[in-house]
């Protein structure tokens, strides 16, 4: 994924916030939100060489899938709760954002798009599915479950009852702000529950017998 | 043959055939000290304690380098090197040692047997000084609170009043969880491997059936057979039978013997077939019976049984005090201590807040995965006593991140 991304979101999060980074991989991201923005920082990876690696840069790390990490907290324990290139490769990605908003207050998810242009001449011209340098594997190695656009994301936050707070587009050569459905090869947002919805907090107290 | 299934074959250090071992610590040695009296958890005083201890490395003078290391079921307080008198490595040379995961050119290393034992800390087979005669089964019940009782007055005497680590498997994991929640400012890393906050029905049913064996066995005498000719030694030999067997995994058991015979039928043999497997039963049975109390089997077990750390206690009433920071290590094959009793004392952790990773390690030699050679769980347990350390080192006033 582009190194810019996550510039970005370092960019976003403020100084001494709590962090929840899901699918953190070896850490290296959450290592350096740590350092650079002092955040109180945990994360959770499926992969157990991953999290001896966490574990190696002195992270807060819990092995599990993204679901399994989040039902380890109580209600809006964290201020940010990061999904970074980890949606797409979620069974339920509707169910894991709204659990992420049980535990955060804010959640940032970013994505590959699928109607970049590049995709679409592909799609088009040769009628296959697209490999490109931001979905670089054939359909029957890609992790990615869900294959989506910035159009299409939005939709999906309007159906969720998620309002987009703010949105970074980007392709190679840097940020994209013109058609970004058709220039940008990733996408980030930055999600807050919306308040027209009834929040769903209901997990008042914390039940023992978990 | 690749590495994994040499370890497997391989198996731990307690008792199975060692030709060749080489420890880098050498031959290593264990003291006692007689500490004056004990009054257990059911009221019971004991005149005076012996405790059998075991110390690695150097003793920093900051006395910020302590890793205490508590042994299971069967363990005792050799850690690690060379026993003179056996001549057998310690129970966890594998992972304690210079340059190893528990570095003791780093760590000064503290092992003691556990009240109730019978390697050197006063435990049933012991000499009651009212008497002169061995406790028996006179000896108070013992709880794993005890057995961590009796190490915090061995730390007293040693002059260490901070842990940088409590670290142990098995019933060493409910100790080092009783020691992070009795003794918060003492404890700076806890490392619960392979354990749970309280057995299930499964878990104390093995252990009965052990007990059974051998409170069953005619020479047990009512636990008074310190002065007879025979002890239950075949009743301890079954007991540890069926424990080995949980000890392992169903995978391990296949690789190590699958259905190989041991030896040609003899004349006196009732079934044709002496398999493999029942060969190794039986030597684990002889080889334990030479070193282990079948008392100290009773009273240990039940301890384990009776160990409940959160004792209907509300988690966050429990956690609340806690400052430690935990590494909590499960492994997938354990089907004694299956990683669900560990990802459940992960979850209260960290939903009191107390800073949890936790590690399910895919390694497929059962509960003993933490006992034997294995890498991947050398390397998670390394990693974080180094991270933990540095952090430590890096800041000496904040020892508690959170």
């Amino acid at each position: 994924m582009h190194k810019n991304l996550y510039d970005i979101v370092i960019d976003w999060i403020p100084e001494g916030s709590t962090v929840l980074d899901l699918g953190t991989g070896d850490g290296e991201f959450l290592e350096r939100l740590i350092k650079i923005r002092n955040v109180k920082g945990e994360g959770v990876e499926i992969n157990p060489n991953l999290v001896t690696k966490c574990i190696e840069r002195g992270l807060v790390v819990h092995q599990g899938d993204v679901l399994d990490g989040l039902d380890q907290y109580g209600n809006g324990v964290f201020d940010y709760i990061l999904l970074l290139g980890t949606m797409q490769e979620l069974l339920d990605p509707q169910k894991v954002v709204n659990e992420a908003f049980r535990v955060g207050k804010r959640v940032i998810v970013s994505y590959s798009n699928f109607a970049h242009l590049k995709a679409r001449l592909q799609m088009m011209f040769c009628g296959k599915a697209p490999v490109t340098s931001s979905l670089p594997s054939p359909w029957y190695k890609t992790p990615n479950l869900h294959f989506c656009s910035i159009l299409d994301f939005q939709d999906f936050c309007k159906d969720i009852g998620a309002k987009i707070v703010k949105s970074a587009y980007i392709n190679k050569a840097g940020q994209v702000k013109f058609l970004p459905n058709l220039f940008a090869e990733y996408a980030v947002s930055m999600l807050e529950k919306s308040s027209e919805t009834p929040s769903r907090k209901t997990e008042i107290s914390y039940d023992p017998a978990i | 043959m690749d590495e994994k299934e040499k370890s497997m074959l391989e198996g731990d250090l307690q008792d199975s055939v060692i030709s060749k071992y080489h420890s880098d610590l050498g031959v290593t040695h264990t003291q006692k000290v007689k500490l004056p009296g004990f009054t257990t958890q059911s009221g019971y005083e004991l005149k005076e304690l012996e405790i059998s201890y075991q110390t690695l490395g150097t003793l920093n003078p900051a006395k910020d380098n302590v890793v205490l290391v508590c042994h299971a079921l069967s363990g005792d307080a050799h850690v690690a090197g060379i026993n003179p008198k056996t001549g057998r490595p310690g129970w966890w040379d594998f992972h304690v040692g210079p340059g190893k995961s528990i570095d003791t050119n780093k760590f000064y290393v503290i092992c003691s047997n556990v009240l109730g034992g019978c390697s050197g800390t006063t435990g049933p087979s012991s000499i009651n000084p009212d008497t002169g005669k061995p406790y028996a089964t006179e000896f108070p019940p013992v709880t794993i609170r005890d057995m961590v009782r009796a190490q915090v007055m061995l730390l007293d005497y040693l002059g260490i009043k901070k842990i940088f680590a409590v670290i142990g498997g098995s019933m060493g994991g409910m100790q080092a969880l009783v020691w992070a929640v009795d003794y918060p400012d003492r404890v700076h890393t806890c490392i619960p491997i392979a354990t749970c906050m309280a057995h299930s029905a499964m878990q104390i049913a093995f252990n009965e059936i052990g007990r059974q064996a051998i409170m069953t066995d005619p020479n047990w005498h009512g636990g008074y057979y310190y002065d007879k000719n025979c002890r239950p030694e075949h009743g301890l030999a079954v007991a540890r039978m069926i424990g080995h067997v949980t000890y392992l995994s169903e995978y391990a058991m296949h690789k190590k013997f699958g259905r190989k015979i041991q030896r040609p039928p003899q004349p006196e043999d009732l079934f044709p077939e002496f398999f493999s497997v029942e060969s190794y039963l039986q030597h684990q049975g002889e080889s334990f019976v030479k070193r282990f109390d079948p008392n100290s089997y009773l009273y240990i077990t039940k301890a384990l049984d009776r160990f409940d750390l959160l004792e209907n206690r509300h988690p966050r009433d429990v956690f609340k005090n806690v400052k430690a920071r935990f590494l909590v290590v499960s492994f997938e094959s354990d089907w004694l201590y299956p990683p669900s009793q560990s990802k459940e004392l992960v979850k209260h952790l960290k939903r009191c807040n107390i800073p949890t990773t936790y590690i399910n390690l895919d390694t497929p030699y059962g509960h003993d995965s933490f006992l034997i050679k294995n890498p991947e769980f050398s390397k998670a347990l390394s990693n974080f006593l180094n991270a933990e350390y540095r952090n430590i080192s890096q800041n000496p006033n904040n020892n508690n991140h959170r």
